[in-house]
């Protein structure tokens, strides 16, 4: 039972974040008339709130953090996009900045989904640069701005401010 | 000032991010290139659909009941608009079966078998559709154990929404029209004009006015807004005669050369939920 206990959080973690990620999908096409209502193009980010989390509650040192995110953004690429590394390089990027900005934040609701906000903006940038590299962007940045960005951020932060004190005491229920 | 990197953390961002512009880089070099998926991504992919098959079953209910109760609130001016165009779709199926049979026996006097207008379908669920910035793809649950390969034109509503880019045991992913990328939108079709038709292809998919654009066109027959446009089956592999829109905007491109069309999707490529997957006759053999 103790070894459980102290292995229990390895487990549902991960196991949380693989779910998080086939979700984001079925979201997006099963909502499909409202998220992807022209011209909008709104994201649903769980995985990245998930990790967020992680993040904020200070848990990262007790998961092998860094492998799950690697590991998380390569199956994004293989099952989503078909070009490895592409989102990848979103997920740690978004995951490095969230991090090293984590010591300037305290614990309040507020500060954390400003942190939360700054994460997903670096994905979201990633993600359109991402697409010059291999071509096939066609969205000038004004419209992604205002059609893609603003709109996937207001959706992602009031998730994210929903399932903020669930997953805190989630995590201490765990640890 | 606190240090953000140390010297080992800087070697290590260098060599990880010439990694990964090697990963995208290689990954969609390969993709081009080859019909079949690495096992590897193929063995994932089939594993992955497994799964979010089963998590679609409950968001596919709710996604369906919000479009139901969206739907319920112009269900009364819709529904006198329908009734009115039902009649003439009954009078067209008569035709369309007369046409037909004559048409059968026609080719079978000219000892024709198959020709382009010849196709089964096969139909599909969404089970997924890519939460990314660029490049959505849907995954259906159809693969090539139904028959599936890639390059086939999928359908949903109406008309034309994209073509499969990748074919796995179980699952096919669809690249849509709106997808600029790659040859996911290179369909050859045709304008039916009042004065003869215009061939060409779909060019360009712009993104800002949600239609598909046909370029380069040097035809002197006359185009109007409105003209319905369809799959010409010119090339082979797409069956012609697959709905693809209705002309939405006639221009000259940018020199004053050639004309240049705007056509709007007849199928919403926003909402999809069942397509249908056309197998032409010709290819399978």
């Amino acid at each position: 039972m103790a070894f459980w206990q102290l292995i229990r959080f390895r487990v549902i973690y991960p196991l949380v974040l693989f779910f998080l990620l086939f979700l984001d999908g079925n979201l997006m096409s099963s909502l499909g008339g409202v998220l992807n209502h022209f011209p909008f193009h709104i994201l649903p980010l769980l995985t990245l709130i998930w990790l967020f989390y992680a993040i904020e509650f200070e848990v990262t040192n007790r998961i092998p953090f860094w492998v799950y995110v690697v590991v998380i953004g390569l199956l994004f690429d293989i099952y989503y996009t078909g070009i490895l590394g592409s989102y990848t390089i979103a997920f740690l990027a978004a995951c490095v900045v969230m991090e090293r900005l984590r010591p300037y934040f305290d614990e309040r609701l507020m500060s954390g989904l400003l942190l939360c906000l700054i994460g997903l903006i670096i994905y979201l940038l990633v993600t359109y640069a991402t697409g010059f590299i291999i071509n096939i962007a066609d969205v000038s940045l004004g419209r992604f701005l205002l059609y893609e960005l603003v709109p996937t951020l207001v959706l992602n932060i009031i998730i994210a401010a929903l399932g903020y004190y669930p997953a805190w005491s989630l995590f201490q229920v765990l640890s | 000032m606190r240090k953000f990197f140390s010297s080992k953390t800087a070697v290590t961002i260098i060599i990880g991010f010439f990694v990964i512009v090697g990963l995208i880089a290689g990954s969609n070099w390969w993709a081009r290139r080859t019909n079949t998926t690495p096992f590897f991504q193929r063995f994932m992919n089939d594993l992955a659909g497994g799964i979010s098959r089963v998590i679609s079953v409950p968001t596919n209910a709710v996604g369906k009941s919000a479009d139901s109760a969206g739907n319920l609130l112009n269900t009364f001016a819709e529904n006198k608009k329908l009734k009115s165009e039902i009649d003439s779709y009954a009078q067209d199926k008569v035709r369309l079966q007369t046409v037909e049979s004559e048409n059968q026996s026609l080719k079978k006097q000219l000892k024709l078998k198959e020709t382009l207008t010849d196709y089964d379908t096969v139909s599909a669920v969404t089970i997924s559709r890519s939460p990314t910035t660029w490049k959505s793809q849907l995954v259906i649950d159809k693969g090539a154990r139904a028959g599936l390969r890639k390059g086939m034109p999928v359908l949903a509503g109406s008309g034309i929404i994209g073509r499969i880019s990748e074919v796995n045991t179980v699952n096919a992913k669809v690249a849509l029209i709106s997808d600029t990328s790659e040859d996911a939108n290179r369909f050859a079709i045709t304008i039916k004009g009042t004065h003869g038709d215009v061939n060409g292809i779909i060019s360009d998919f712009d993104s800002e006015r949600g239609q598909l654009v046909m370029g380069q066109i040097t035809s002197s027959n006359e185009i109007k807004k409105g003209d319905t446009v369809q799959t010409s089956g010119l090339g082979g592999v797409i069956p012609a005669g697959l709905f693809v829109g209705k002309v939405a905007e006639v221009t000259t491109d940018d020199y004053g050369l050639s004309k240049k069309v705007y056509i709007e999707p007849s199928a919403d490529l926003g909402n999809i939920t069942t397509v249908l997957v056309a197998v032409s006759h010709m290819e399978t053999k």
